[in-house]
């Protein structure tokens, strides 16, 4: 039985409750077998993945205008709780990709 | 320009977050998945992504009483994750992706979600008509319109042209007019 949960242990998590929040790629590593199964149960969906394939598309720089905006800065600190950015498609999308 | 603007914003954030917990949570709608993004699982996947390793022990309950989450039972759970971070921020790309028939399901969950907590703090793109449904939902919402400036072109092009396959055919002058008749043309657009 514990040489199961030590299985287990290397599959979900690293046993280490200090760094096994979140690794360098952002993925969450999970504590046990249960917390794997609530987390499929919550939804099978897994976002993560689709943002690596974009940032690593990124080109280092563009779009860092958008933080001096007074609108980003309204919305990151201020009391506005949406922040709606909007753009045509074609207006840079694919150069810019 | 959107996407990459999301992806830009989403790391921002989560470099922040990241000396307490990454209380960042994100998803791409993407038109290919309609069938499968629904605002069930969308919302599920934000809550996944908030709820970090710590599960909450209403969550724990819920799943051990063994019966599949209903959206009700979603934004309950993440109203409550949320009320326990000291900031949360939720991104969804591409909101025109979805279907249309889920995005008022999807933008309604959002605003029980801010209304609730006033910490929470959404980020959303999509293409202008979007803007609408906003609007219909929040009254707290600023829009800023993405669209690359002279800056993003040029540092775009200036990167391109570096990993050029075939540099040795490529002066400095050819190079200089090649980014200046771009630059030119974009302005026109």
């Amino acid at each position: 039985m514990s040489r199961t949960t030590s299985i287990r242990d290397v599959i979900f998590g690293d046993g280490n409750n200090n760094c096994g929040n979140v690794d360098n790629s952002n993925t969450i590593i999970y504590n046990s077998d249960e917390d794997a199964k609530i987390m499929r149960w919550l939804s099978p969906l897994e976002p993560e993945n689709r943002h690596h394939t974009v940032r690593a598309d990124r080109f280092e720089g563009v779009g860092n205008w958008l933080f001096e905006t007074s609108e980003f800065l309204e919305w990151s600190g201020g009391d506005k709780a949406i922040l709606f950015c909007f753009g045509d498609p074609g207006v840079g999308k694919t150069y810019l990709r | 320009m959107a996407r990459n603007i999301s992806s830009l914003v989403i790391d921002s954030l989560y470099d922040r977050a990241r000396e307490e917990d990454p209380a960042v949570a994100w998803f791409y709608c993407d038109y290919n998945a309609q069938q499968e993004q629904t605002p069930i699982d969308i919302m599920g996947a934000i809550l996944k992504r908030l709820v970090g390793r710590k599960i909450p022990d209403d969550i724990r309950r819920a799943f051990q009483q063994g019966r599949r989450p209903l959206l009700p039972d979603l934004v309950r759970m993440l109203r409550i994750a949320v009320s326990s971070l000291p900031q949360a921020f939720i991104c969804i790309d591409a909101l025109d992706e979805c279907r249309p028939q889920d995005l008022p399901e999807l933008l309604e969950s959002l605003s029980d979600i801010v209304r609730e907590s006033p910490i929470a703090r959404i980020f959303l793109t999509g293409r202008p008509h979007v803007i609408e449904a906003i609007q219909r939902y929040f009254t707290a919402a600023v829009a800023i319109r993405i669209s690359p400036n002279q800056d993003d072109i040029r540092n775009y092009l200036e990167k391109r042209l570096d990993r050029d396959y075939a540099p040795e055919a490529m002066n400095k002058d050819l190079r200089a007019e090649i980014v200046t008749t771009i630059l030119e043309n974009m302005s026109n657009m």
